[in-house]
């Protein structure tokens, strides 16, 4: 693959990643992982159950957004192995959850400002 | 074993190529060749634009007159949704992706296939299991909601076709989506030592933008069509304002994919224009990477303007606000590459052949499709125009003008390489001009109409407007006979037509490199890359005065 | 695999690449970057759903709750540890094959598919439990008549005469007939649905909302009938959630079967030891499907279990 490609490469394809060896991940931080995930699983559930809403409302839901999102992140950076992959890879996983952003904040934008605020019909 | 033979019998074989590869049913229809594959999608959405085109012929016929009395108004509904569903689905986004980037991508970066050839293959029986679907649905009885299935009348009124026809879009855009994702992989990892990104032909990067388009927008309509579907069976009323539910979530989501889907549309068209404009003006075109990045920006931008096409459905002022704005936006990139042709143009040495013909009249349609789309795109002059033959105008304007254009323009230019004939340059001119009278008598009249406030989507009409629609009617007319006329040259030169040498217009694109209709797996060894794109100089092997001779090879 | 490339080359042909690719390193990117793409097509398609929960959840928040708190947080958290598990196993899978153990990632991929299978099975259970509540979304497709015993699920009977305050204090488990006949607790009830309809009755998150006073705009509108709540409109927006429930489970779970089915193949391709430290794309490419399906139900158990727990109340 290296001597396929001797022209300057664009950045989004670098040349370590594609030989045959990929990075082999220990199983101690597979376990480590795998704990952070049962973890967060627990936590989860736990503060699901207190009123968190009385600090701010959507407080709860905040919360169990966030332990979700770091649960995905370390899935996807040890599982999927996203870590060790090329820049490309990085990429299009953002790029996937940026046009879902895109989704929920331009469909939100209409519906949050259907009743209220100064252009309110 | 073949050259065995030919010393033989003493008789010098031709070398085979990818049409001679094989003869039976069999090697067609579970062929991995990409160019294989693009043949068959030709052949098949060939049909479907003809279907569509049949349809759009009883429509300008029923407008005729102001009474609706050709067809009845239910009727109507029906036929004016099947153009619609026909054409969108079923040609206008398969057709320059699926027939000429399937089968130029792979040769033009110097690939031997597309990196998934059987999941190319899987596209096509994808594309005709929910083009079956479609079909049989319509016959049975067809839908009358409009190609945009608004709820709830989809969901709630409509007769009982629309899961049918539903179901068989659904199916149908993991074709486009699988194709994307092949297109993506193949332009990332198969390209040719000596390929960089900045070598590639711009033909490359539309359809890398077209892709992305088609990776992130499709699989929403995959959803909304699924949820409309089991709307329908269930009335659980999320898009049902009596129980509760949101027609405006439906066209969201709906316009979430169907607006960038005009980018799968069109991107495909200025890709091939952006070949056409700078070979056959014989110069380097001019503003490479403006063009190459204006093809990702209309990608990416394309997804913030959907609301664009809500601004009168009950979404927010605000929403409104924002989306006519980024509508403003999203038509720079565009205006960019119009300017980047026309400077091309400039100097150059302009040979009018029929490709040339159509991408002249590309450029000229293309702006005026795009900058009534600005008019559209501003709010309070919407609400006035909207759901008018304006709007009609405006979107054939870009998607016949442009897209269909460019299809044309680029079958003409590639009929060489692909049939390995040529077809006749005089009756190809002849047609090119029809078309663009006809074009333009057919849908100049309905950019009046609808200022006039003659709506869409209506069987009958005022008296005093039938004088413009006869003269859309006599257009399509003219129209339709243009359309016809390279089905007829075109299928005359596979059979009569002069046999094409490997280079008939002396260019310097990896096509031309390798034979006409090019081997199996496109080039005898692996090209090496070593010139910049459009490079015309005489170290490649082009020279100005030979290229002032081609005429006589290729009339 | 490698169909018409043996014939077509005499050179040295690695076992498993393809014609169309030069190297094996070139076609291991390309897989690996289509099947990132595919993800990413996954990720669009997910969030249709997503976005219509989201803008369905915006509206009603009190009937999103109030169904939530009704589904059972037990099988939901358990469902999670599964597939939390078989997530690992799948991860050791890919480990064992870069390594080129061949029984070790057997073993692994068994193990991932029968919690995988595992996973199906209490999903199973609970659209089962679903059904004999009365509370699938899908008129018909419910539990129409025959004697159960039951922890009635919602607690509050549909009284115009009992008071806000009473309703309110019901304890979760208090146990109601659902619908028919005002029998005792605990015992058995017959169960009668003629239509098999969505059946909800409980509104206590409802007056709730109202008493404390946050009622959303939409809900406003969309639970009262002028200042009266009203059960039959609160119930329809209990179905939709109901119906989104069912909806991004349902094509969670048939991305699971997909899952399985792939797990099934790859068993069979491992047990004749196909994948070697040279050539594992396919146990890769599966492993990064499982994980994504792992990572939606990462965010489907607490949206759709967890969303109003601290609201009180509720099953169980």
């Amino acid at each position: 693959m290296a001597d396929r490609h001797t022209e300057h490469e664009n950045n989004l394809n670098s040349h370590d990643e594609h030989s045959g060896a990929h990075h082999v991940v220990s199983i101690p931080l597979y376990l480590m992982v795998f704990g952070i995930l049962m973890v967060g699983t627990i936590v989860t559930v736990l503060v699901a159950f207190v009123d968190l809403d009385h600090i701010f409302p959507g407080a709860n839901t905040l919360v169990a957004l966030t332990i979700a999102f770091i649960k995905m992140t370390f899935v996807m950076l040890y599982f999927m192995h996203v870590k060790y992959s090329s820049k490309l890879i990085w990429l299009m996983a953002v790029a996937g959850f940026f046009w879902l952003a895109i989704m929920f904040a331009f469909t939100m934008q209409d519906y949050l400002t259907r009743t209220a605020g100064v252009f309110s019909v | 074993m073949q050259n065995v033979d030919a010393i033989n019998s003493g008789y010098r074989e031709e070398p085979v190529n990818y049409l001679t590869n094989g003869y039976t049913l069999k090697s067609w229809l579970l062929t991995k060749d990409h160019k294989r594959i693009a043949i068959l999608y030709l052949i098949v959405v060939s049909a479907f634009f003809l279907m569509g085109g049949l349809y759009a012929a009883t429509i300008r016929l029923e407008l005729l007159t102001p009474q609706s009395d050709l067809l009845q108004t239910q009727t109507y509904n029906k036929v004016f949704t099947q153009h619609g569903i026909l054409m969108v689905f079923f040609f206008l986004i398969p057709a320059i992706p699926a027939i000429l980037g399937n089968f130029l991508i792979p040769i033009m970066i110097g690939a031997k296939d597309l990196a998934f050839p059987r999941i190319n293959l899987l596209s096509w029986y994808i594309y005709m299991l929910g083009g079956g679907l479609t079909l049989w649905a319509l016959m049975q009885g067809g839908v009358d909601t409009g190609w945009t299935f608004y709820t709830p009348y989809s969901t709630t009124f409509s007769n009982g076709y629309v899961m049918a026809v539903g179901l068989g879009i659904f199916i149908n855009g993991f074709s486009s989506i699988l194709t994307g994702l092949n297109f993506i992989v193949t332009i990332h990892t198969m390209r040719a030592p000596g390929m960089t990104w900045f070598r590639l032909p711009l033909f490359v990067w539309g359809h890398y933008a077209t892709s992305l388009v088609m990776v992130l927008g499709t699989p929403v309509i995959a959803i909304t069509i699924l949820l409309l579907a089991l709307e329908r069976l269930a009335q659980i009323g999320i898009f049902d304002p009596a129980i509760g539910g949101d027609p405006i979530l439906f066209q969201h989501l709906f316009w979430f994919y169907s607006h960038p889907a005009v980018y799968i549309m069109i991107l495909p068209g200025q890709a091939v224009a952006s070949e056409l404009v700078s070979n056959f003006s014989r110069k380097k075109i001019f503003g490479y990477e403006f063009i190459a990045f204006s093809s990702i920006a209309i990608a990416v931008f394309g997804f913030l303007v959907w609301g664009h096409h809500m601004f009168v459905s009950g979404q927010s002022m605000y929403a409104g606000m924002v989306f006519s704005f980024l509508t403003m936006v999203v038509a720079v990139p565009t205006a960019i590459k119009i300017f980047n042709w026309t400077a091309t143009l400039y100097k150059g040495q302009i040979s009018y052949d029929t490709p040339m013909l159509y991408l002249l009249f590309f450029i000229g349609l293309l702006l005026i499709g795009g900058l009534t789309g600005l008019h559209l795109g501003s709010m309070g002059l919407d609400v006035h125009l909207t759901d008018t033959y304006f709007v009609i105008a405006h979107f054939h304007y870009v998607m016949v003008g442009g897209q269909v254009l460019a299809y044309l323009g680029g079958i003409h230019y590639w009929w060489s390489k692909m049939t390995g004939k040529m077809y006749s340059e005089f009756w190809g001119k002849i047609a090119a001009m029809i078309i663009f009278v006809g074009f333009n008598l057919t849908f100049f009249p309905q950019f009046i109409l609808g200022y006039l406030g003659m709506p869409r989507r209506y069987a009958a009409y005022p008296e005093e407007l039938q004088v413009l629609n006869i003269f859309s009617s006599a257009g399509a007319s003219v129209l339709g006979i243009g359309l016809l006329m390279p089905v007829i040259y075109l299928t005359h030169s596979l059979i009569w037509g002069k046999k094409a040498p490997a280079n008939p217009w002396l260019l310097p694109g990896l096509e031309w490199r390798t034979s006409s209709p090019p081997p199996t797996e496109n080039f005898e060894t692996t090209p090496i890359v070593t010139w910049e794109a459009y490079d015309f100089s005489e170290e490649n092997g082009l020279d100005l005065e030979d290229a002032k001779n081609r005429d006589r090879v290729t009339v | 695999m490698a169909t018409h490339a043996a014939d077509a080359n005499d050179h040295y042909h690695p076992p498993g690449l393809q014609h169309q690719f030069e190297d094996m390193g070139q076609q291991q990117e390309s897989v690996s970057i289509g099947m990132w793409l595919f993800l990413v097509q996954e990720i669009m398609f997910f969030g249709g759903l997503f976005t219509v929960y989201l803008v369905f959840r915006s509206r009603y928040p009190m009937a999103f709750a109030a169904g939530s708190n009704h589904l059972d947080i037990f099988w939901g958290a358990g469902n999670t540890v599964v597939l939390i598990i078989s997530s690992l196993t799948m991860a050791l899978a890919v480990h064992y094959a870069q390594l080129g153990k061949r029984m070790a990632q057997v073993v692994c991929i068994i193990l991932t598919m029968i919690l995988g299978a595992t996973f199906l099975g209490v999903k199973a259970v609970e659209y089962t439990n679903k059904y004999q509540e009365g509370i699938v979304p899908v008129t018909g497709l419910n539990l129409r008549t025959g004697v159960h015993d039951t922890e009635a699920p919602y607690s509050v009977p549909l009284d115009p005469n009992m008071s806000e305050k009473q309703s309110l204090d019901a304890p979760a488990s208090v146990e109601q007939n659902k619908g028919v006949s005002g029998e005792q607790h605990g015992k058995e009830h017959t169960y009668v649905n003629p239509t098999g309809s969505f059946i909800w009755e409980d509104t206590s998150l409802a007056q709730l909302a109202q008493r404390e006073n946050f009622l959303t705009d939409a809900e406003k509108i969309g639970y009262f009938s002028g200042n009266r709540l009203d059960p039959h409109k609160f119930r329809d927006k209990v179905r939709i959630f109901y119906w989104i429930y069912f909806a991004m489970t349902g094509l969670h779970a048939l991305h699971m079967i997909i899952g399985l089915g792939l797990m099934a193949w790859l068993l069979w391709k491992a047990w004749m030891g196909t994948f070697t430290a040279d050539y594992y794309s396919p146990v890769e490419m599966s492993g990064l499907y499982w994980h994504f399906v792992d990572i939606v139900w990462i965010f489907l158990f607490p949206l759709l279990y967890l969303l109003g727990r601290h609201f009180g109340g509720g099953g169980h």
